[in-house]
């Protein structure tokens, strides 16, 4: 008895180890990395860290595979050039999987950050001040490098920018025999057309419920949630409720769905699955339709104006560097790379954003005439809200957006929710 | 044996035969519809969810998890190897310290004993979800973070594991034990080479309760971990699938991937299965 | 003989304690020292970036719990529709998989059925599979133009966007039969959710969640009522029959009782489990739909850095289950008579 029990425990153990063994020696199939971690030490001084034999974690709030396989490439590129290894991860969910990251003390060496979620990550002592190691950092737009710049530090360069426009597919757009001089241009045309592409199956708009989208309608009737100088919330108002109720009134036609309703993530999967004929995204739509939905043909065209005029929303991000990160000397000699006007117009190329560089405004303009309706729209663009403590309202603000197409959300009641939940906010800076 | 004993009539047979094959279609149903839509394109999949043959049939997906394909390959190999090296460490550990310990229990007398049973009982009461948090920041204060050890050490030992071993070591005759001991065998030797055989039954259920917890957890290792390297199959899976914005639905790489995540607890069930149903019917305590 | 007794005593109280230590020393550091900090913490405005020890973190008393509790602000809204949405997948859950664990236990418990091993194994099957392979399953099982309405549709009827549908199936149901619009005094609110909120039902996208769990659970409980079933005296069955019981009657006042004890250990491990879900609803996302408390303490935590908030919701959690546990302990006693 007891010969066979020690054979059958050493029995366990053994196959247990080999499990391990042949597990741990077993490939993970093609990794993101690249490069080879050469042996030098490097250690050019610096901010710390060497510049060779590093390995960087990189995390990505990636649009799509366009915008991830770009960003790996660059990495192999600079990793075979220096010495480098790159691992780059697209997060799930970038707030999340960063906050995790940085509350257990070990964050990616560089990571997004978004407009919206800087300041809460400079609060936290979260970001590195590297901006200004950044070969010409000031040639970056000012409105994006005021973005980054608190307490006169400039803590990262802006990668790149959007902005919102009406993309609309060609192919849908004649068959409803609509021309070029019935691109609408007022908020009353957007509805006439949108009406004229309902139908088959196919809804005439189609954008994600998020303030990040209908915003823009807020801002057109010449709302916005806070004040210019950002102590005030002004989201109670009657332009805001003059934008909602515009959208409200779209929704309840039926011309007007979002996403999920049409059983799609976003509206660029939703133009791209022939569900939408029209719909309201940044450039990052031009990557993603190019890689997933290669045949959907389409134009974009700047939003029309509402009853204050012109307006569109912009998003940033920036190369964020963590305050904890092991070798901040070779990640800024990464961001350097990744920011030189070929690099960005590279990225422009591969998912569609516009180059964060003045450099390259002229060559971007050149190179992608359609899609000039993204570069004018920066002239009248309007970022997004940005106090800490605010990413949870506008997701509560977020979720109630789709019941007004049943009448289950209230305008009025939406804003107050709002206006009430984002002073609150506010009051705990 | 209480089974009921029925002069049915006939129509009352059939219909009871109709109930369960309802049930039993329902219950394995989406497996089959899961491993059909491994098999299909993208398009496929999402327009004729029902059809259980692929139209076309392709391996396109299976391609991907195993890293064959131009796309975005899937981690399915890092999750494999994590998944396992957890898994089995956290067994292994909780086999030998749960029975450790609830040998002590049962048969060592030592000062405090009843303290000790009283404590490790009261854990028992303290709901998982509660623990998810507070675990995060004693692994944190630890430095265990994103690490194998950070994964493994907090769950490799659990009350009730402790509790159903002592249960078993109780009914071994003490008798036998007592004639170890007068000849002359130490504790440790009594428990590994006396009792332990003893309680074969107790060991097989801890090993497959212990083995399927830790291969299915997500929670624990979802705050015990947030650098990939250590995702595990559930991890992993849960945080591709959410992918990023435009990743749009890749349902026959992501139930293709769930479906072989489940294969090899499911290998397990069918070879231990009289064991874990029994230990399942006879258990007065979740494991 | 006495100094063997106590060194004989004595080496057995060492190898008492070196045997247990190990697991004893896991469970508290890993569980009882964890708890203890976490407590510490709902006291704190920890933001996760620094030291929870350290300086930094300020000591703000009640003020998480005030938060979640007394404070009219979003984070009290929040809280209580997570509060909701669990009460109701609580009540629809429990009795729903008990009852449908103790049916199958019924059928597969016959004696003379054909293929028992394979139904008891097709109705077990679920459940050892990992709760994140089966939810992607049903998430695209469930999807608007899937294939559970794709079934529905064969009977003409038309399935709802499942995961995309917020609206309580209790005020869909109450639409139906002509209440559309709240009546005025269920306006008034309570933890910032009106009445007619509270009363909503579980949304139509926790249904699919629902309809997941008793799934998944129904065999493990179905095989707990076996083993009871199976435990039953024949002879009270016999003396039934001879008494003229129908089987109806038999099930009631034989079958019934003594199940008892099984019974209360399904109620009670159904409860703790279902206020604790968490898994499932990690994969539908921050929706406040399906939002539960447990997902809402971690997400306060890893998302918004409020590990305070997120650690008062934890004990808040845990308080709720222990309070429940002894309610329902108190309200079905172990035994009758």
């Amino acid at each position: 008895m007891k010969s066979v029990r020690v054979q059958r425990i050493i029995g366990v153990a053994g196959a247990a180890a080999v499990l391990v063994t042949a597990a741990a020696c077993g490939s993970s199939g093609p990794s993101k990395s690249s490069g080879s971690s050469s042996g030098g030490t490097g250690g050019s001084g610096g901010t710390g860290g060497a510049t060779s034999g590093v390995t960087l974690q990189v995390l990505i709030g990636s649009s799509g595979d366009a915008e991830t396989n770009a960003v790996v490439a660059a990495g192999n590129a600079w990793a075979a050039k220096t010495g480098n290894k790159v691992v780059v991860t697209p997060a799930k969910d970038l707030t999340q999987q960063l906050t995790q990251s940085l509350a257990g003390g070990t964050p990616p060496d560089i990571f997004y950050v978004d407009a919206s979620k800087f300041q809460g990550l400079v609060k936290g002592n979260a970001l590195a001040d590297v901006g200004e190691k950044i070969t010409d950092s000031s040639d970056m737009y000012p409105n994006l490098q005021k973005a980054f710049t608190q307490s006169g530090k400039y803590y990262c360069v802006p990668k790149d920018f959007s902005t919102l426009a009406l993309e609309i597919n060609t192919g849908l757009w004649a068959k409803a025999g609509l021309k070029d001089s019935d691109v609408p241009t007022t908020w009353d045309q957007l509805e006439t057309v949108a009406k004229k592409l309902t139908g088959n199956g196919v809804t005439g708009l189609v954008m994600s419920d998020t303030l990040d989208r209908i915003g823009a309608f807020m801002r057109q009737a010449g709302g916005s949630v806070v004040s210019a100088d950002g102590k005030t919330v002004t989201a109670d108002s009657p332009q805001n409720l003059a934008g909602l109720q515009y959208v409200q009134k779209l929704a309840k036609e039926g011309v007007l769905k979002f996403p999920k309703q049409v059983d799609t993530g976003w509206g660029g999967e939703a133009l791209g699955k022939g569900k939408a004929a029209m719909t309201i995204e940044g450039n990052w739509i031009v990557g993603g339709l190019q890689k997933d939905y290669p045949n959907v043909h389409y134009k974009v065209v700047p939003l029309p104006a509402g009853p204050a005029g012109n307006a569109t929303l912009s998003f940033t991000n920036c190369w964020g560097v963590a305050q904890k990160s092991a070798h901040q000397a070779a990640a800024v000699d990464f961001v350097d790379y990744l920011t030189t006007v070929d690099q960005q117009m590279s990225f422009a190329k591969a998912f569609g954003v516009m180059p964060s560089r003045q450099a390259a405004k002229t060559q971007f303009t050149t190179e992608f005439p359609d899609q000039a309706a993204f570069v004018t729209g920066a002239d009248n663009a309007f970022g997004p809200v940005g106090f800490p403590g605010f990413d949870a309202v506008q997701k509560d603000f977020d979720s109630k957006i789709q019941g007004l197409s049943d009448g289950s959300s209230d305008p009025k009641s939406m804003l107050s929710s709002l206006q009430k939940n984002a002073t609150d906010a506010l009051s705990n800076n | 044996m209480a089974a009921v004993r029925e002069r049915r009539s006939p129509s009352r047979r059939v219909l009871m035969y109709v109930a369960l094959g309802a049930f039993a279609l329902l219950f394995l149903g989406p497996f089959v519809i899961q491993i059909a839509t491994s098999f299909k394109t993208d398009p496929d999949a999402t327009n004729h969810p029902l059809n259980i043959v692929p139209h076309p049939a392709t391996l396109e997906a299976w391609k991907r998890i195993f890293g064959y394909s131009s796309d975005q390959p899937v981690p399915f190999g890092t999750w494999l190897r994590n998944s396992i090296i957890v898994a089995t460490s956290i067994t292994l550990l909780r086999v030998f310290l749960d029975s450790l310990a609830g040998y002590a229990l049962a048969r060592l007398k030592f000062p405090g004993r009843r303290a000790v049973f009283m404590l490790i009982l009261g854990t028992l009461a303290v709901p998982n979800v509660v623990l998810l948090i507070p675990r995060f920041l004693v692994l944190k204060e630890l430095n265990l973070y994103n690490s194998y050890a950070g994964m493994i050490l907090p769950i490799a030992m659990d009350a009730a594991g402790i509790f159903l071993m002592r249960g078993f070591f109780m009914q071994v005759p003490q008798s036998i034990e007592e004639a170890a001991r007068i000849d002359g065998a130490g504790a440790f030797r009594t428990y590994w080479d006396i009792a332990l055989p003893l309680v074969k039954p107790g060991l097989i259920t801890l090993t497959i309760l212990s083995f399927q917890g830790s291969w299915n957890e997500f929670s624990f290792f979802l705050v015990a971990t947030s650098d990939p390297k250590y995702d595990t199959l559930t991890t992993g899976l849960a945080k591709f699938s959410g992918g990023s914005l435009g990743a749009g639905n890749q349902f026959p790489v992501t139930l293709g991937a769930a479906l072989l995540s489940t294969i090899p607890v499911a290998i397990l069930f069918f070879i231990f299965q009289r064991q874990i149903v029994r230990s399942q019917m006879s258990s007065g305590v979740k494991g | 003989m006495s100094r063997t007794r106590s060194q004989e005593d004595r080496r057995q109280a060492l190898a008492g304690w070196l045997f247990v230590s190990p697991a004893l020393l896991g469970l508290i550091v890993f569980l009882v020292v964890p708890i203890v900090l976490a407590l510490y913490v709902s006291f704190t405005n920890w933001d996760g970036l620094s030291n929870p020890l350290g300086g930094d973190v300020k000591w703000v008393g009640l003020h998480n719990y005030q938060q979640l509790l007394t404070h009219d602000g979003l984070t009290r809204t929040t809280f209580a529709g997570a509060l909701r949405n669990n009460f109701w997948f609580v009540l629809f859950v429990v009795p729903t998989q008990t009852a449908l664990a103790l049916w199958l236990a019924v059928l597969v418990n016959n004696k003379y059925l054909r293929g028992r091993g394979f139904f008891r194994t097709a109705f077990y099957f679920p459940s050892i599979t990992s709760s994140i392979a089966i939810t992607l399953v049903f998430l695209f099982l469930f999807q608007g133009g899937g294939a559970v309405n794709g079934i529905l549709n064969w009977f003409g009827v038309k399935g709802p966007n499942w995961l995309a549908d917020p609206r309580g199936v209790v005020h869909v149901w109450l639409s139906g039969v002509g209440v559309t619009k709240p009546p005025g005094w269920t306006q008034h609110s309570v933890m910032g959710q009106s009445l007619w909120d509270w009363f909503s039902g579980p949304s139509i996208a926790m249904m699919v969640i629902i309809i997941l769990v008793i799934w998944t659970t129904a065999g493990t409980f179905m095989l707990m009522f076996l083993a009871a079933l199976q435990n039953v005296n024949e002879d009270l069955y016999e003396a039934g029959e001879l008494d003229g019981a129908g089987s109806w009657q038999r099930f009631r006042y034989i079958t019934l009782p003594s199940l008892r004890p099984t019974l209360l250990l399904v109620l009670t491990l159904g409860l703790i489990g279902t206020w604790q879900v968490f898994d499932q609803i990690y994969l539908t996302g921050n929706n406040p739909a399906t939002r539960t408390p447990a997902y809402m303490s971690f997400d306060q935590s890893f998302q918004n850095n409020h590990f305070g908030i997120g650690s008062a919701i934890a004990f808040l959690l845990f308080a709720l289950i222990m309070g429940l546990t002894l309610l329902q302990r108190r309200l079905i006693p172990e035994e009758i008579d």
